[in-house]
């Protein structure tokens, strides 16, 4: 241990985590290039960022958008800076969420005409929320709390109440965004993602969580989950479903982004050893075996960036898509063809096996080659009540409505 | 009453007006002052994400911060669409002989040419840095390392950490001088 390094480890002693928030950020690379291969030092491949200040949708090709026969797509309502993860009031509040930005947003249909309030500012990646009982929870990067009373109160909210603290206690430089949802237990449940592409996590990272927002006490509910950034349960298992993003660098085609099943709490999906469910890591696989892990139920390609997933439950669409999963694939950068940027659509069977899977809506990706090679990015999916199905695009900051009529 | 609406609303007016950033900026966006960027021919999301930053209080200075603070997200697309457009002017600084050779090298050593560009032209939200004013250039590199400058994504900041002293020197001196277009 050199002097500098000594001398941080007092400080830590010293300081604990405070000490460690003003310490240094790690030296380059950025934690997006991190695991990346001599052999690919001059690759062109770079992720895209949003317009922060969003577009407006009559700029842009909103025409292009394709979903199949008898289903309508539309803009719902633009103007919402880096619209990420969606929640449902009881009175038809939809809460809209930031990752780079700070704010939680809150749109107030007033028959066709739309109201968009900025509800609460100056959060820390406030990206997961979830309403339930009248109360909205936001997950920002370090903290999850709750806004109780929250559609009562939508122009003078106030202060939330933390539910818990500390998730981030090492400042990590990669995947420190989280998904919220509400499982049938009553519990919050939360990834921590890995710190980096390609990393050992340390014990808390690289998993789903939960906390009874009850007494605040949270435990690990599955390991081995690179970052899922959505997840539900199936309306009739009860069991956990999530997507999850494999690890960059690795090649155009491999690995795969995954659909996962979580049977019960203690399951390992694999992370940092076993990619897909059948590929060892390169460095970590080293002495493992993938059958010690859990598999995949449906790869959904490679980089494709699966985010936001719902089981279908309305009765606005065709019965064929009851209990279906929409999922929203934000896009790949990580390969020079460019997939996903599209809503899919998984159809599983009544014991819920997966049967097929397809796009269900596309149009935002316009050349697999060019940079950028779309013109939005679809985020999360929100079920309405009329079973019409919202959707995100944090690219433009816009959320679009999809529905049926024979 | 009326007169504090009038000038609310003539204020207004004023702040979306490119000839206003003009004054600091430089005709057409192409800066004379060292200290002050050229946000002529940047690309059009890396103006409109840094409006936004100085707006939401993440990135401050005493000029900027007033002059973002009451613009909306349509008058910001708006400024980064007319000065994207405009013609960078030749490049105001001259690279010495020496880092005319080893620029390129640090350049792509250190990740610049992965995001900026192999010309470091720019793309997206990634600020042409090619002809851009020196003074500025140096401030911003050095804040960065410092990390106390406001960073998207963390990215910036990230890979300034490895450079020393002499590698931000030399970077800058290479970068200012390079064409723009």
């Amino acid at each position: 241990m050199n002097s500098r390094k000594a001398l941080a480890a007092v400080f830590l002693m010293l300081f604990g985590t405070a000490a460690l928030a003003q310490a240094p950020a790690p030296a380059a690379p950025p934690s997006w290039q991190q695991g990346r291969g001599a052999e690919q030092a001059t690759s062109p491949l770079h992720p895209f960022a949003p317009h922060m200040t969003g577009r407006a949708s009559k700029d842009l090709p909103v025409d292009k958008l394709k979903v199949p026969a008898g289903f309508k797509v539309e803009v719902w309502v633009d103007g919402i800076p880096e619209a990420r993860s969606l929640a449902l009031g009881d009175k038809g509040t939809v809460f809209v969420s930031n990752r780079l930005a700070k704010n939680v947003y809150a749109v107030v249909d007033k028959g066709g005409a739309r109201e968009v309030k900025t509800l609460l500012k100056g959060l820390n990646a406030p990206n997961g929320i979830v309403f339930n009982k009248g109360t909205l929870y936001v997950a920002e990067r370090h903290r999850i709390t709750r806004y109780d009373g929250i559609e009562g109160s939508l122009d003078n909210v106030a202060e939330g109440k933390v539910v818990i603290d500390g998730l981030d206690p090492q400042n990590q430089p990669g995947h420190f965004w989280k998904f919220l949802a509400l499982g049938p237990d009553g519990k919050l449940y939360y990834n921590v993602g890995a710190p980096g592409n390609i990393v050992m996590p340390s014990y808390f990272q690289a998993a789903i969580s939960r906390v009874d927002p009850k007494t605040g006490i949270a435990e690990e509910y599955v390991q081995g989950v690179r970052n899922s950034v959505g997840f539900d349960w199936h309306p009739q298992t009860k069991q956990l479903w999530f997507t999850e993003h494999g690890r960059d660098w690795l090649g155009e085609e491999s690995p795969s982004d995954e659909l996962n099943v979580a049977k019960g709490k203690g399951q390992h999906f694999g992370y940092p050893y076993c990619h897909q469910g059948d590929t060892l890591d390169p460095e970590f696989g080293k002495g493992c075996d993938c059958k010690m892990y859990t598999p995949p139920v449906l790869k959904l390609g490679a980089h494709v960036a699966p985010l936001g997933m719902r089981f279908y439950t309305g009765k606005m669409f065709p019965a064929e898509y009851r209990n279906n999963i929409f999922i929203a694939r934000h896009g790949s950068w990580n390969r020079s063809t460019k997939q996903g940027y599209d809503i899919y659509r998984v159809v599983l069977n009544e014991n819920g096996k997966v049967m097929k899977s397809e796009p269900f809506l596309t149009g935002f990706l316009t050349d697999e080659k060019a940079d950028p090679p779309m013109w939005g990015r679809p985020v999360d999916v929100l079920q309405m009540k009329d079973g019409s199905l919202l959707f995100s695009d944090d690219y433009n900051g816009i959320l679009y409505r999809v529905s049926y009529s024979k | 009453m009326a007169a504090a609406l009038c000038f609310s609303a003539g204020h207004r007016a004023l702040a979306a007006d490119p000839q206003l950033c003009a004054a600091c900026h430089g005709p057409e966006g192409n800066s004379v002052i060292p200290a002050n960027p050229s946000i002529a021919a940047q690309p059009e999301q890396s103006i409109s994400i840094q409006l936004f930053q100085f707006r939401e209080g993440n990135r401050k200075d005493a000029q900027m911060t007033p002059m973002a603070a009451n613009l909306s997200n349509k008058e910001m697309n708006e400024l980064a669409a007319y000065f994207s457009k405009q013609k960078a002017a030749a490049p105001p600084h001259k690279t010495s002989p020496e880092n005319a050779l080893a620029g390129p090298k640090l350049a792509q050593q250190f990740n610049c040419v992965q995001c900026h560009g192999p010309a470091l032209r720019g793309q997206q939200h990634i600020p042409r840095l090619a002809g851009q004013q020196y003074e500025y250039l140096l401030a911003q590199l050095r804040k960065f390392k410092a990390q106390t400058r406001a960073d998207l994504d963390g990215n910036m900041t990230s890979a300034a950490q490895p450079l020393t002293d002499k590698d931000i020197e030399i970077l800058v001196d290479y970068a200012a001088g390079l064409s723009a277009q």
